[in-house]
């Protein structure tokens, strides 16, 4: 009680109220999140939780503001997005928010560097300095030897690690990652969970990942558990 | 206000970037739009090229020649109207009586022409003494001789060769004094004109024979005359002369649509009507060869817009806004057309001077924009309408496209 006490005088990065999203599937609507809330403090470790199909993903989205909620707000550094325009919600997506996907979402047939440095085309960044920050990335997740290397001649660990450094070329406040191991071994898996401890607790970035893995949800400082498009554990509103 | 990154010199790069690692989808759409390009560029070229040869042809006979044909200029010709008259010498001498014309009566028909044992169809002219001299036809030096005024008289059985037939007949062998057999009769070469270059078709004054007018009469058993055309002997008395004619005419045919008396531009015009027609079929053709290529660039842009979509909801997930995704697939789009479309006018251009080597062509400067508007407009409107149409998902409905 204390402790959460402590936490209603900061104000939180990202807060959830009453989130609802509603999809259609053969003129039948169901709630994917049937309001959800939530609240992210800076610096936080989280992970959210779920059997599959609890709506675990599609509140990462929203998070991400990769989707839009049909009811509810969403309000990230005190702003409530919905006021935000299509170009300053791309600002957020770009500056203030690193995604990472089960899927990586690399571009085929292009070097990592490349892959890497993407999002500095659609930020301030001088173009003269994007291959440096982009070395350095590469760096950070150890692939500097594979710079060059196209998505089809890496690995899917080494993949991951190219999409996370991608994330994180506009370092960004918040890392957010969806099932970011669903589609590794379990070695390729720790050295990814790994990497995230490390932007966590020597850089000091928020990172809220999602799994249907309870023994990878534990290495968290939190976790949510979401069952049914509603949050059963942790917090309420 | 956001300072909206990147610039369009950026975007161009990171364009130029996608054309040159999607090789197959490059050279696919781009296909496309160089065979809509290209056939329209060709066909017009060849349209084109018809008509101003035909002009051509006609402007190097000399503008101060008059026509006078039975019926008028469109029914001329074998199938022209039963009812057709047929003029006759008397006709000739009336017109004689023009002071500053030479007349030119004629006959013209196709035969077959055997020299031992080759025989070849060809164009016969039944012409006067005076025909060679005032159409320019005298055959040159070494070359023989035009029939004379006697030997005309005398109905002399001698004939004067086109280059072309006296090619297919005799080879490069010896053709002066060869006897050669047309419609039973037996004629001797005693001339051969120059070359007066190839017509359409086949059909010009080389592959031809000439034979005296009244040799002509003997052979039909008639005589009837085809045609007879005037020759001015000044360019500006052409209007007089061709006032007279038609008074002389006038006389003994009464009947307004019996005989014409024409100058060249009149029949140049009624040709320029008839080609105009072939130059609307053809470009009827050319918009079907742009539809063709339109659907080939539509299709691939269709077939990579899976592909394309979800590029563009990753490229929104990490931050570009939906004026840049556009402007970057309008820029490649811009450069795919302009590639294409540039090689397309690049091989139809030498397509054109190809086939003008056997067939009048002639490359437009219409006919390259027009295939170049198109292609290019097709290409851009099918690569950019699929990207629009993305940049407006969310960012994951379009990374989860199918």
């Amino acid at each position: 009680m204390i402790k959460s006490s402590s936490k209603k005088i900061k104000k939180p990065l990202l807060e959830l109220r009453n989130v609802v999203k509603t999809y259609t599937l053969g003129g039948v609507k169901f709630n994917a999140l049937d309001g959800v809330c939530c609240k992210i403090f800076d610096g936080e470790f989280v992970a959210i939780t779920g059997a599959s199909g609890s709506g675990k993903s599609t509140l990462m989205h929203i998070i991400g503001l990769l989707d839009v909620p049909t009811s509810g707000q969403v309000i990230l550094e005190g702003n409530n997005i919905a006021n935000l325009s299509e170009n300053q919600l791309a600002q957020i997506r770009n500056q203030t928010l690193g995604f990472v996907f089960q899927q990586f979402n690399l571009l085929p047939k292009t070097p990592a560097i490349e892959n890497v440095i993407l999002p500095l085309l659609y930020s301030d960044v001088p173009n003269s300095h994007h291959y440096k920050i982009g070395l350095e990335m590469l760096k950070k997740v150890e692939l500097s030897d594979k710079i060059q290397n196209t998505p089809g001649q890496l690995s899917g660990g080494q993949q991951q690690r190219v999409a996370i450094a991608r994330a994180l070329v506009n370092n960004p406040k918040i890392i957010l990652a969806d099932e970011p191991t669903g589609n590794l071994d379990s070695k390729s898996g720790k050295e990814i969970m790994d990497l995230f401890h490390y932007l966590n607790k020597k850089e000091g970035r928020t990172i809220v990942f999602v799994t249907h893995d309870l023994n990878l949800a534990k290495q968290a400082q939190r976790i949510i558990i979401i069952k049914d498009g509603k949050i059963v554990g942790e917090e309420k509103c | 206000m956001l300072k909206l990154k990147p610039s369009i010199d950026d975007l161009t790069k990171s364009a130029v970037r996608s054309i040159l690692k999607n090789k197959s989808r490059t050279f696919l759409t781009s296909l496309g739009i160089i065979i809509g390009v290209s056939s329209v560029i060709l066909l017009v070229s060849i349209g084109n090229g018809l008509k101003s040869y035909v002009a051509g042809q006609f402007e190097s006979l000399g503008s101060n020649l008059l026509f006078v044909m039975p019926g008028t200029i469109m029914q001329n010709g074998p199938n022209g109207s039963s009812s057709i008259v047929k003029f006759n010498e008397k006709d000739v001498s009336n017109l004689e009586k023009i002071k500053n014309a030479v007349v030119l009566p004629m006959v013209e028909t196709r035969g077959k022409v055997k020299y031992l044992k080759t025989e070849e169809k060809t164009a016969i002219l039944f012409v006067t003494n005076n025909y060679g001299k005032n159409m320019n036809s005298l055959p040159s030096p070494g070359n023989g001789r035009w029939f004379t005024a006697s030997e005309e008289n005398q109905k002399a059985k001698v004939a004067i060769i086109g280059p072309e037939l006296k090619t297919k007949l005799f080879g490069n062998s010896d053709f002066l004094n060869k006897k050669i057999n047309y419609s039973g009769t037996t004629f001797k070469i005693i001339g051969m004109l120059d070359s007066k270059g190839r017509g359409i078709g086949g059909q010009s004054s080389d592959n031809a024979l000439y034979i005296p007018l009244t040799v002509g009469f003997v052979i039909a058993n008639s005589h009837d005359i085809q045609s007879i055309v005037l020759k001015a002997d000044k360019k500006e008395e052409i209007e007089i002369v061709k006032k007279e004619a038609k008074e002389i005419m006038g006389k003994n045919y009464k009947k307004e649509d019996s005989f014409t008396v024409a100058d060249q531009s009149q029949i140049l015009s009624s040709i320029n009507t008839v080609l105009n027609t072939l130059t609307i079929a053809l470009s009827g053709i050319a918009a079907i060869s742009l539809i063709v290529g339109g659907i080939g660039i539509m299709n691939i842009m269709l077939v990579t817009v899976n592909e394309r979509t979800r590029e563009i909801g990753l490229r929104k997930a990490i931050g570009a806004y939906p004026r840049a995704i556009l402007l970057q697939f309008l820029i490649e789009a811009i450069i795919l057309s302009c590639l294409g479309g540039g090689i397309g006018i690049i091989l139809g251009s030498l397509g054109a001077l190809g086939i003008d080597k056997i067939f009048p062509a002639k490359v437009t400067i219409n006919s390259v924009l027009l295939a170049f508007g198109v292609s290019t407009a097709v290409g851009i409107i099918f690569g950019v309408a699929p990207a629009r149409k993305a940049s407006k998902l969310s960012p994951i409905d379009a990374l989860r496209y199918e």
